[in-house]
């Protein structure tokens, strides 16, 4: 018997263990709850142990959340979308007679079905419709509300009154920053001279910003891993 | 030095694991001091629980694999709105978040002695993304036109006159993906003023959005819950977390140091 499978047995045996100690003890409930709350904790436990290596315990918790995701996300889809916006309000099959008629569901039910049609080789070409109206009303909606989401409305705070204050501080720093990293972005030329110094100002800002995201992201693992350990201490173990 | 600096990424969780396990076992309190943006978050709360019958809309855009950042931002606001007799109304645009939020809104509503209907209402989830937005801006009955419990909203005493988001006096979103930035900036309405809460990942991305007004105010990770615990007074899951996330940040630098001073000492040495 190898190492790894020694240490997967002691792993399953010792959790088995805990368990068994757990719900003789009372602290787990012989209900669903402490079952579930046991499920959990197992799962848990499996898919940390891919920190140690990849292994057959984190296999299994990695498919069955996919599989539950995907089932989860199905349902939800079906109830909510397809059977409660189309089944229900559309045919009026399950109607409590309070969804009223909307005879207009046609339209985008017609499109979604011939998107379906993309399996088929002899009438993949319907799918195009539904496709160049998906396309041009995305684009109808997004091209100006993102202009003035992301660009006029982002410009007035690089364009502010400058005032002797902490914000008036950072308005020459943000003028400074957009400036400079627009110029680094700038290819067609050659970064020689001052606008070789201003993009180099620019890479600074760049790696500035690059180091917030990643402190950021670091912290984010962090309260995650808080939020897990938390959950094997408190919930399954009532150690806190 | 080389196999120092070539150490098993295993010695370093190992060092993660028991900077989280000890302060979580053996709590040492940290001080909170919220930030501006978080300050900001609460005052629109509370200018808007100055209004005659205020109502706010939450927005819950996240999952499970982000329930230990945002949850504890669900119920912090939850008891903000609840403390404050604002009206709550709910909806999901992550098919995962009704999982999460109808629990914490039925869980604080009932600590709070509020009446579902009257003082809060769920929504569910929603599919369409930006277009359910869309769609609550012209028409809040048309987007949602029952509740989860098969209530007609036009039924639902808090529901029942509210037509578009103009509405409400306040959206906030709980979000893990791109409904801030994507969904709720550029097709929300403008005239009601808008905040959110994020993972901690999302959070640099969306400070371009605090300067331009176009976010009232930012929750940023579990960092922005404890502060906004703080704020209420009612210190909860993400205090509790405050010294462990120190305790691991402080233990991540020392790594960063380390092993750019092995680093440098190796070069000299080559």
């Amino acid at each position: 018997m190898t190492r790894e499978n020694n240490l997967f047995l002691g792993f399953v045996g010792l959790f088995a263990l805990v368990n068994v100690f757990l719900f003789t003890t009372g602290k787990l409930p012989a209900d669903w709850t402490g079952a579930g709350t046991m499920l959990a904790a197992g799962l848990t436990l499996a898919l940390y142990s891919f920190l140690y290596r990849d292994n057959p315990l984190f296999k299994f918790a990695e498919h069955v959340f996919v599989g539950v995701s995907a089932a989860y996300i199905f349902g939800i889809t079906w109830y909510q979308s397809l059977y409660g916006e189309i089944v229900v309000r559309l045919f009026g099959i399950g109607d409590d007679g309070n969804s009223g008629n909307h005879l207009l569901l046609v339209v985008p039910t017609i499109l979604g079905l011939l998107m379906l049609t993309r399996f088929s080789q002899k009438i993949g070409w319907l799918s195009r419709i539904a496709f160049a109206f998906f396309v041009g009303v995305g684009a109808g909606f997004t091209i100006p509300r993102y202009i003035s989401a992301f660009l006029i409305e982002q410009m007035e705070p690089t364009m502010r009154a400058l005032e002797w204050s902490a914000d008036g501080f950072n308005a020459i720093l943000i003028l400074i920053g957009v400036v400079a990293v627009l110029v680094y972005f700038l290819f067609s030329v050659e970064h020689t001279g001052a606008v070789g110094k201003i993009s180099k100002v620019g890479i600074w800002f760049l790696m500035i910003s690059f180091g917030a995201s990643f402190g950021y992201t670091i912290m984010g693992r962090l309260s995650l891993l808080i939020g897990r350990i938390r959950f094997l201490l408190d919930d399954w173990l009532h150690l806190m | 030095m080389e196999r120092l600096i070539n150490i098993d990424r295993r010695i370093i969780f190992v060092f993660i694991f028991f900077g989280t396990l000890v302060p979580l076992l053996y709590p040492t309190p940290f001080p909170i001091e919220p930030s501006k943006e978080v300050r900001s978050t609460y005052e629109e709360f509370e200018r808007v629980a100055k209004l005659n019958d205020p109502a706010v809309l939450l927005s819950y855009s996240y999952g499970a694999s982000t329930e230990p950042e945002i949850q504890p931002m669900v119920v912090a606001i939850l008891r903000h709105c609840f403390a404050n007799d604002i009206k709550v109304v709910g909806i999901c645009l992550w098919p995962e978040a009704s999982g999460l939020a109808q629990p914490a809104m039925e869980a604080i509503a009932a600590e709070y002695g509020k009446t579902y209907g009257e003082d809060y209402a769920f929504m569910g989830y929603k599919p369409g993304l930006q277009a359910v937005i869309i769609n609550m801006g012209q028409n809040f009955h048309d987007a949602f036109p029952k509740d989860t419990r098969g209530t007609p909203v036009g039924e639902i005493a808090l529901t029942s006159n509210i037509n578009s988001l103009t509405d409400f006096d306040f959206i906030f979103d709980f979000a893990s993906g791109d409904s801030i930035e994507y969904w709720w900036i550029p097709y929300g309405k403008r005239e009601v003023p808008f905040a959110g809460g994020c993972t901690a990942v999302m959070a640099p991305d969306l400070y371009p959005f605090l300067q331009s007004g176009q976010l009232k105010g930012l929750l940023g990770g579990l960092v922005g819950a404890a502060e906004y615990e703080a704020l209420i007074d009612h210190p909860e899951s993400a205090t509790a977390g405050m010294s462990a996330q120190s305790i691991t940040h402080l233990i991540i630098i020392a790594f960063i140091l380390f092993g750019n001073l092995a680093y440098f000492a190796t070069r000299r040495g080559a």
